[in-house]
């Protein structure tokens, strides 16, 4: 397999530490990109690298890092405007690599938005914006994925006050396409099952709290489901997420965003990962920020991280096995 | 001092008397109070031969409840046997477990009970039998003649959730959240669990947006309305902490660091609860002026009269009635 492509993310963030701390000698093969000297200081050798043929062989010595330019040493707690252009052209490298071949998929490391729009402009809302530009303007999905559980939020980062308004049978039947085909694509799921959650308490319980589900969301999943996706809902959000609701089920498409993040953290806050679904390549990324509070510590989980790396390298060996069939 | 309970078995047609034989049969119940079992005597034979096991019906006189101890029946006649029918919603079902209810909330406004347990209803029956309330809450509290604020809280092992918005359409929450209301369920968690035994209970405040409103980015609402009431309680000398993210507090209450959560809407705090435990949840009718609880799960009609319903929700709604009741009784006697 190649190696993975792992952005360093906020040099001033947990994300080097991370990175530094799921390394282990026998591992998917990786290698980091960004300054060496920030990995250090982890209990893990770091090996620069200059290209990433080199990481496979640099994996038995240590951690692999390509370097990439970002001046100066890390300041944990304290972004550096100086090194904010290299942290954004560090993910942009990682998508290169991944879509030139020399990469098989792109795990991200933690970004600060605040650091990265004051330090190089970066105007992207996030992440997952980011990527879909670099991946050709896509449609794409935020899936937070764990063992037991796939979600997905049709709504994100908005205020809930919006979501009723920015909720539309548009976005949501681009939302369900584009989950369906990803599960298919990336999770080796041929006839994916998706439950669609209700936007309001007990799905509207046939109007008496809340019309969405009678007026467009019941039609928008017929009209689907006649198309062939297997589509159940909308249910009720508080019983769907249970033991048994969730062996009905191989991923969930919630309205907002807490509908979504509740059950996931919930039920396992440490492994769960987020996963992009409509990129022309795979990208994970742990599912927490940047943790300015305890950066530089060397005290920060490297679960999430390592669950992104895991979940990456079972992703592209399904594309892998997809293509071959 | 030990609590005096009324105990009404629910709607037939359900597993309800069958969970209330298995619950008199559980090691520590009949120890724990002095129970009324209130309802007609079939319906508790039933139960029993649903569940397998020997309730003994003690049946004496409403006359001489006045201090009765034990394990004691009160007969009423509410329902036909012939019209009982499992896993059907019925109008006979809905009205026997009216009367059974009224019947239990007489008792104990009568101060003769300390508290009611009651097992599920369901709603559609009692619709049909002129329940004329959103829900049993709302039933209890008018059956009550009380008008002060009161609102389910919904119960798991130590966790307490309670609301300040609840059946209504999502895009009508925010417009909904306000100070006083968030005053309202911080103190409704705050009197339960000083009635359930907690002395100085740690109620977290969830927020209402994502990330907490990640300063305002989205939404103001933290900033407006719910940071300044969880100001005010601190000022009281409350351990009231918030706004918090909602997808994380409810790690806070597995962790055992808060014992309620204040929710800004109903699947907030549902999606967790029943996530984190949909056998063992208690709904328990939070600001009426007597103690009473219930399993959080429904009637289960697809399993009704098959014997093999789950009693840890009853159970547990048993346990917590008998501290809230006892606490009650106590106050009463101060």
């Amino acid at each position: 397999m190649l190696p993975l492509a792992v952005s360093c993310g906020e040099t001033a963030g947990i994300g080097p530490e991370i990175i530094a701390r799921s390394y282990s000698a026998d591992g998917t093969p990786r290698f980091a990109i960004g300054n060496p000297t920030h990995f250090e200081g982890f209990g893990v050798s770091v090996v620069p690298i200059d290209t990433p043929a080199e990481a496979r062989a640099a994996m038995t010595k240590g951690l692999p890092v390509l370097v990439h330019d970002i001046p100066g040493p890390a300041t944990p707690g304290t972004p550096q405007a100086a090194q904010a252009p290299g942290v954004v052209s560090a993910i942009a490298r990682a998508v290169e690599l991944t879509q030139s071949g020399a990469a098989s998929a792109v795990v991200t490391a933690p970004i600060h938005k605040k650091a990265l729009q004051d330090g190089a402009g970066f105007a992207y809302p996030g992440h997952t914006e980011y990527l879909a530009a670099l991946g050709g303007n896509v449609d794409v999905v935020m899936m937070l994925a764990s063992d037991a559980l796939r979600v997905v939020p049709a709504t994100i980062h908005i205020a809930l006050s919006e979501v009723p308004t920015a909720l539309t049978a548009d976005l949501l039947e681009q939302v369900i396409r584009t989950t369906a085909k990803g599960l298919t694509s990336d999770f080796g799921i041929t006839a994916p099952r998706i439950a669609i959650a209700g936007l309001n308490p007990h799905a509207g319980e046939g109007g008496a709290m809340g019309h969405e589900e009678l007026d467009w969301i019941t039609p928008l999943i017929e009209r689907l489901r006649a198309d062939g996706l297997d589509l159940t809902g909308p249910s009720s959000a508080d019983t769907m997420f249970h033991a048994r609701a969730r062996q009905g089920y191989d991923a969930a498409v919630c309205m907002y965003h807490d509908q979504a993040l509740i059950p996931i953290k919930t039920l396992d806050f440490d492994r769960g990962v987020n996963v992009t679904l409509g990129l022309p390549f795979i990208r994970t990324s742990p599912d927490h920020g940047t943790a300015f509070d305890i950066a530089g510590k060397g005290i920060a989980n490297p679960t999430s991280m390592a669950a992104a790396i895991d979940m990456a390298a079972q992703m592209v060996a399904r594309r892998a096995a997809a293509k071959v069939a | 001092m030990r609590p005096k309970l009324a105990i009404v078995p629910g709607d037939p047609s359900g597993i309800g008397p069958e969970l209330i034989a298995k619950l008199l049969s559980e090691d520590g119940v009949c120890q724990a109070a002095d129970i009324i079992l209130v309802g007609d005597a079939h319906l508790w034979q039933r139960g029993a031969e649903q569940a397998g096991v020997e309730v003994t019906l003690n049946t004496i006189e409403e006359g001489a409840i006045g201090g009765f101890e034990g394990l004691v029946h009160l007969d009423l006649a509410t329902v036909d046997p012939d019209q009982v029918q499992v896993a059907a919603v019925t109008v006979a079902g809905g009205t026997t477990s009216l009367r059974c209810l009224d019947k239990a909330l007489d008792l104990a406004q009568a101060g003769l009970v300390d508290g009611v347990l009651f097992a599920p209803f369901n709603k559609a029956a009692m619709t049909s039998a002129g329940l004329n309330a959103e829900d049993e809450h709302r039933y209890m509290a008018r059956y009550l003649g009380f008008t002060g604020y009161h609102s389910e809280i919904n119960v798991l092992d130590d966790l307490m959730t309670t609301r300040v918005t609840s059946h209504i359409g999502l895009k009508d929450v925010a417009a909904n959240i306000d100070a006083p209301g968030i005053q309202r369920a911080i103190e409704l968690a705050h009197a339960t669990l000083a009635r359930s035994g907690k002395a100085r209970p740690h109620v977290a405040v969830a927020a209402l947006n994502p990330h907490a409103g990640d300063n305002g980015k989205f939404g103001s609402e933290e900033i407006d309305i719910i940071e300044p009431v969880v100001k005010a309680c601190q000022d009281r000398q409350m351990h009231v902490t918030g706004p918090w993210p909602s997808d994380t507090v409810f790690l806070k209450a597995k962790r055992g660091e808060v014992d309620a959560v204040v929710t800004m809407y109903h699947d907030q705090g549902q999606i967790a609860i029943k996530l984190m435990g949909f056998e063992r949840g208690v709904t328990v009718a939070g600001g009426l002026p007597i103690p009473v609880a219930t399993p959080a799960h429904g009637t289960a009609f697809d399993i009704a009269g098959q014997g093999i319903a789950n009693v840890s929700a009853t159970r547990q709604a048993f346990d917590l009635l008998v501290r809230m009741a006892t606490t009650a009784k106590t106050e009463a006697a101060l």
